[in-house]
């Protein structure tokens, strides 16, 4: 990793460490901030997606339908920030969805770790559970609670769980030694 | 490639290229082993993460693919089993860096690499020349796809054709892939696993062979495709061809790490050994089957008139948790770690120096002294405790 890359991680992980505090701060407000920043993702990503076209895809094979993603993804991060004043849907599903496979992924881990006799797949089966029970929380929290609250507080833990990442990123040891 | 070539071939090849028995059963299983040294295995072992030649499919799945993520992907996968060919292709007209970096890892067998990985175990121990020839033999059977994850550079299309040799040439017929991992290929109705299309350039399932499943590992088939990188030309892959070029080379370098050729030049082959056993070998390879271990397992067999044992990974592990830390690195495993961190830091190291970060950087210890990842610090005890020796 270069230094700017190092740099880039810590900036990042300190703007979403400024999110969490924010949603935690102000719940009031923090799930239109929340609605808002998923809405804006969208839209990163259809641009990621045109500059990816233009970069890299024009020369694949087939690499027309990364430009005509890019155009469909614009459109409907246009859709969803219209939408930001109804987000519960919107966050509900974000956590439902990337949480669930996420826990489904480390569970399916820890099972093939455990099989290896690896000692790691504790961490993997508690990761796995804690993300299950994030993507319940979430359920919970829109569909049986119906708490504002509580939707923005699991956003913030979860943000706050990948500023920690990018953190703990920045600072690692990446470079390969070479002896001749 | 699979065990039947990884293993089985690799002894026969190691036979015939003069190695004992016994040698030659080592040589096997160190080729063999780089398909299952996985962080999973090595972290039950007690040993140096860093030697991990390959990653079980869970563990792609829980792999971060951020920056960090996707060097510590291509350095196994590249070093171990897509060596790349050329570091320096130029690729298409008006292409940008990044997706030159990527095109220039395609793997082709022949390149400078190549070479670099022979020279690299010879003089080494037999784990390190299991290691070459496991390398050098994938350059073969995965040649065209790339060892790091890339949309652009290793999807393939609907485009994709098995090809049955007839008397006016070639029959073709499409191939029907299904995702519907764990589920064995069914050969009679052409019925193949790959993994599913994933837009994202980064994404795992684009990693190496994997949208054209496990067509380059078998050795009886040919078939032709449109490559992502290669603008629409097609690409005719006749594996019985390749296969037969991949053990005569093996046989090739295995007689230079022997000391009975005084250099590896790639583009050479050892036509002359092989040629007695030619129609044997070409049988084999030509017979339309998932898993050929069996007659690889009779013709070692017939060769070395001892008996071939199976491959079994718990062989050498009770043995090297049994040994204090000091001594592990003479232990069979400790060898093979110390061989696998040696070859990921020489590939690593050559990828970098062609102005390339996918594999991430590399620090030269001769002019920078020692920084980076700690488990390459066994590297430098073992060579201060070689130079002690000599």
């Amino acid at each position: 990793m270069t230094k700017i890359q190092r740099i880039q991680k810590i900036l990042s992980g300190l703007l979403m460490l400024a999110c969490t505090i924010l949603l935690v701060a102000e719940p009031e407000i923090g799930l239109y901030v929340v609605a808002l920043i998923l809405g804006v993702s969208l839209l990163l990503s259809g641009l990621r997606s045109l500059i990816f076209y233009f970069t890299m895809a024009r020369h694949m094979v087939g690499g027309k339908a990364t430009l005509y993603q890019g155009i469909i993804v614009l459109d409907l991060a246009v859709f969803t920030l219209s939408m930001v004043d109804d987000p519960h849907f919107f966050i509900m599903l974000y956590l439902l969805v990337i949480h669930a496979f996420s826990g489904v992924m480390e569970i399916l881990h820890a099972l093939e770790a455990k099989r290896y006799g690896a000692s790691a797949w504790r961490r993997s089966l508690a990761a796995g559970v804690v993300n299950l029970l994030v993507a319940v929380g979430a359920v919970v929290a829109v569909v049986f609670l119906h708490s504002t609250a509580d939707l923005v507080f699991l956003y913030a833990a979860c943000l706050f769980y990948s500023a920690c990442v990018q953190f703990v990123s920045a600072f690692q040891k990446t470079a390969i030694v070479y002896i001749q | 490639m699979q065990k039947d070539f990884h293993y089985y071939a690799t002894y026969c090849a190691a036979f015939i290229a003069g190695y004992s028995h016994e040698e030659s059963l080592d040589i096997a299983y160190s080729a063999q082993f780089v398909d299952l040294c996985s962080r999973t295995l090595l972290s039950k072992l007690k040993a140096p993460l860093s030697a991990a030649t390959t990653q079980l499919q869970l563990e792609l799945m829980n792999a971060r693919t951020d920056l960090v993520g996707l060097q510590d992907i291509t350095r196994i996968w590249a070093s171990f089993h897509f060596l790349p060919g050329d570091l320096r292709a130029e690729g298409p007209e008006k292409s940008g860096r990044v997706y030159r970096s990527k095109y220039r890892l395609i793997c082709k067998p022949n390149g400078d690499l190549v070479k670099d990985t022979v020279d690299l175990a010879k003089g080494g121990s037999l784990q390190a020349a299991g290691i070459a020839m496991h390398v050098l033999a994938d350059t073969w059977a995965h040649s065209y796809f790339a060892g790091t994850p890339s949309l652009v550079i290793n999807n393939t299309n609907n485009y994709f054709y098995e090809l049955f040799p007839s008397d006016t040439g070639y029959q073709e017929k499409l191939v029907d892939f299904h995702h519907t991992p764990g589920s064995p290929d069914d050969l009679e109705k052409g019925i193949y696993n790959n993994s599913i299309y994933q837009g994202s350039e980064n994404s795992i399932m684009n990693l190496g062979h994997g949208r054209a499943g496990h067509l380059p590992d078998y050795s009886f088939i040919r078939y032709k495709y449109l490559p992502a990188w290669a603008n629409y030309e097609e690409i005719i892959k006749d594996n019985p061809h390749d296969y037969y070029y991949a053990f005569c080379q093996m046989v090739y370098a295995l007689e230079f790490l022997r000391g009975l050729i005084p250099q590896f030049e790639t583009g050479r082959y050892a036509i002359q050994a092989v040629s007695p056993y030619e129609e044997e070998i070409r049988q084999i390879l030509e017979k339309r089957q998932l898993d050929a271990c069996a007659d690889w397992k009779a013709l070692g067999e017939k060769l070395s008139g001892e008996s071939v044992e199976d491959f079994d990974l718990n062989k050498y592990q009770a043995a090297y948790m049994a040994l204090p830390e000091n001594e592990k690195n003479k232990s069979f495993l400790g060898r093979f770690f110390l061989a696998s961190l040696a070859q990921k830091s020489m590939v690593t190291n050559k990828i970098f120096k062609s102005g390339n970060l996918l594999a991430g950087f590399s620090v030269d210890y001769a002019e920078n002294g020692f920084a980076g990842i700690r488990d390459f610090f066994k590297l430098i005890e073992a060579f201060a405790e070689e130079a002690r020796h000599d």
